[in-house]
């Protein structure tokens, strides 16, 4: 277990130390609640396509989310980075398991991940009627969500050859999967091959859980049903990223 | 264990990339507890045999067996036994030397009191003790160089790997790792394999080099061994007017790109005046003539026709290797 302790010290450490980065990454949600949700939050008087809340507090959470989402999956692809600058060629020359110390990764920048959610979350007090029972719980989803998009994001960079199409992937899976996720508007509403995409994708479970725990308001599956699905491709994520960077070679 | 000779034991090495063959078979074998050195030009295949040795790369076929156990079939009980310093920096740079080591550790699974000590002695060792809390980032090549040195050593390794542990360091530097090399050595009873194309690296600290070209090693022996081929001193000349091998009877002769004339001889002081008794007869006018004990150098220009240094080897074309009649 020692590698995959000191992979987790290893991530946190690095966030810490790089506080303007930190700075950069919860801009941008900021941006999107300030915005984009009290812009349209005005505009929306009819709450009852929103659960019977009104459109700040429905959104928060898929803020939330979406921080969560976006921070997990760039540092898993950043092995990459790790890859460029020798640290990928260390673990890879040490005899501890593979599997174990990319474990480790992810999991350290799952709770990295998690910890930036939980800024935006606090800072969602102000604007949004968020119940803090629910605060607790949707953290632990949040951790969940990390886990599987670090490990997608390692699962893409185990494969990935150079930086090149590093731009072309950010933008065919990030704003894509967000809007496809029910974040900022229902899925109720989506057009069938809108919601097939929907419930394909894993974080539409992490908003769905998130959202009934943070503010009561159901989407299309009850809570356990979101959770289940949520772990179950969580953990088919992880281990498809455990092997592919198994199998990685300096090659 | 205790009675195994070698700690490396290298059959006919290959390994192809796609259709080009890096390393063409190489066979050599180190002893335990000697500084064994690669020295050949860039691209020679030297780093793609160091990272077959360290099991990051799988050899297209041949056997390498390291530290007693198969590259291959055995990988993860060679990666228990052997340290590397990469060609190419490898420090993490948004962490503190201090954290390198803490981070390195752990993943040897080395954990409590004796890696803190252990951490200590070998930053103390290469003189990083008072950088230790520094962020790595903001340290020079030389300190990144001897961080890697020491991390390397952390796990005790049976066996060191140096991937041109000197490369890109200013002449200080580099005399001052090669300081922490010997001193390796000494104290530690570790086989050093290292790669280099600074022959005076190779003939500073190795037991026995092999001078390796385009994936093939031309040669092998101590230092003195592989001077032996080229015979006993090397002379140039400078002579007017063009360049040429002239009849000689005394050893072999190349025109180098500079346009200085290359003969190597069992004894210059014997050689010299007869050369010049023969540049006379052929009508020929000696500008400069010296000659010193053969380098590392000369030994790789007597086997291929072309400098070590000239990495390229655009600037080989021109050059003309004669022969001389005995
Ligand atoms: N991953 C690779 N794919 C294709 N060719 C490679 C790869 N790695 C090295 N080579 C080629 O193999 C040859 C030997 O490279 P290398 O072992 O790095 O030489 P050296 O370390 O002696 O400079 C070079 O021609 C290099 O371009
Ligand atoms: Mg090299």
């Amino acid at each position: 277990m020692r590698a995959f302790e000191i992979m987790v010290y290893r991530q946190v450490k690095r966030f810490l130390r790089a506080r303007s980065r930190v700075a950069g990454m919860i801009i941008n949600p900021l941006v999107w609640l300030a915005f984009f949700g009290i812009g349209w939050s005005n505009a929306f008087r009819d709450t009852s396509i929103f659960g019977g809340v009104d459109y700040l507090t429905y959104l928060s959470p898929g803020i939330f989310a979406m921080t969560v989402f976006n921070q997990s999956f760039v540092s898993g692809i950043s092995v990459i980075w790790d890859r460029e600058f020798g640290f990928l060629k260390e673990v890879l020359v040490a005899p501890a398991s593979r599997k174990e110390t990319i474990a480790g990764r992810i999991f350290g920048d799952s709770a990295v991940a998690t910890l930036q959610g939980a800024i935006i979350l606090s800072l969602t007090f102000f604007i949004a009627k968020i119940n803090l029972l629910g605060v607790i719980s949707a953290l632990g989803v949040g951790f969940v969500l990390a886990v599987a998009f670090s490990s997608f994001g390692v699962s893409i960079a185990a494969r990935m050859r150079s930086m090149e199409g590093f731009q072309m992937i950010m933008a065919l899976v990030m704003l894509p999967l967000i809007f496809l996720s029910g974040a900022i508007y229902p899925i109720a509403f989506m057009p069938s091959w809108m919601k097939a995409l929907a419930l394909a994708n894993p974080l539409t479970y992490a908003v769905e859980a998130s959202r009934v725990l943070l503010t009561g308001v159901s989407g299309i599956f009850p809570l356990y049903q979101s959770l289940l699905i949520l772990l179950i491709l969580t953990a088919v994520m992880l281990y498809i990223a455990m092997v592919s960077f198994e199998r990685s070679t300096v090659e | 264990m205790g009675k195994r000779m070698y700690a490396i034991e290298v059959e006919n090495l290959v390994k192809k990339f796609g259709d080009f063959e890096a390393v063409k078979g190489v066979s050599f074998k180190v002893r335990k507890g000697e500084i064994f050195a690669f020295l050949g030009p860039n691209g020679a295949g030297k780093t793609t045999t160091v990272h077959i040795l360290t099991t990051l790369l799988k050899p297209t076929s041949g056997k390498a067996i390291v530290a007693g156990y198969d590259v291959v079939k055995d990988a993860k009980e060679v990666r228990k036994r052997i340290g590397i310093v990469f060609q190419d920096p490898s420090v993490d740079r948004d962490l503190t030397a201090y954290e390198n080591m803490l981070v390195h550790g752990g993943v040897y699974g080395l954990r409590g009191r004796e890696l803190k000590e252990k951490i200590e002695e070998l930053l103390k060792f290469v003189e990083l003790w008072e950088f230790r809390n520094k962020l790595v980032k903001y340290f020079s090549g030389g300190m990144q160089r001897r961080l890697e040195i020491a991390r390397s050593l952390l796990h005790h390794p049976e066996v060191l790997f140096l991937d041109e542990p000197t490369l890109g360091l200013d002449p200080q530097t580099r005399a001052h790792v090669w300081s922490y090399i010997e001193a390796m050595r000494e104290e530690q009873e570790m086989t050093i394999f290292l790669t280099t194309h600074y022959m005076e690296e190779a003939e500073k600290l190795a037991d026995r080099v092999a001078i390796i070209d385009h994936g093939r090693i031309i040669a092998d022996g101590t230092v003195e061994e592989l001077k032996k081929l080229v015979g006993g001193d090397v002379i140039y000349l400078k002579v007017e007017d063009g360049a040429e091998c002239f009849e000689t009877d005394f050893g072999s002769c190349v025109v180098l790109p500079d346009g200085r004339i290359r003969i190597d001889v069992s004894n210059a002081s014997e050689a010299i005046p007869r050369i010049f008794e023969a540049a006379e007869k052929e009508g020929i006018k000696i500008l400069e003539i010296t000659y010193h004990r053969p380098t590392l150098n000369d030994v790789f220009l007597h086997l291929t026709g072309r400098e070590i240094r000239d990495e390229g080897g655009n600037l080989m074309k021109g050059i003309t290797k004669a022969r001389m009649r005995r």
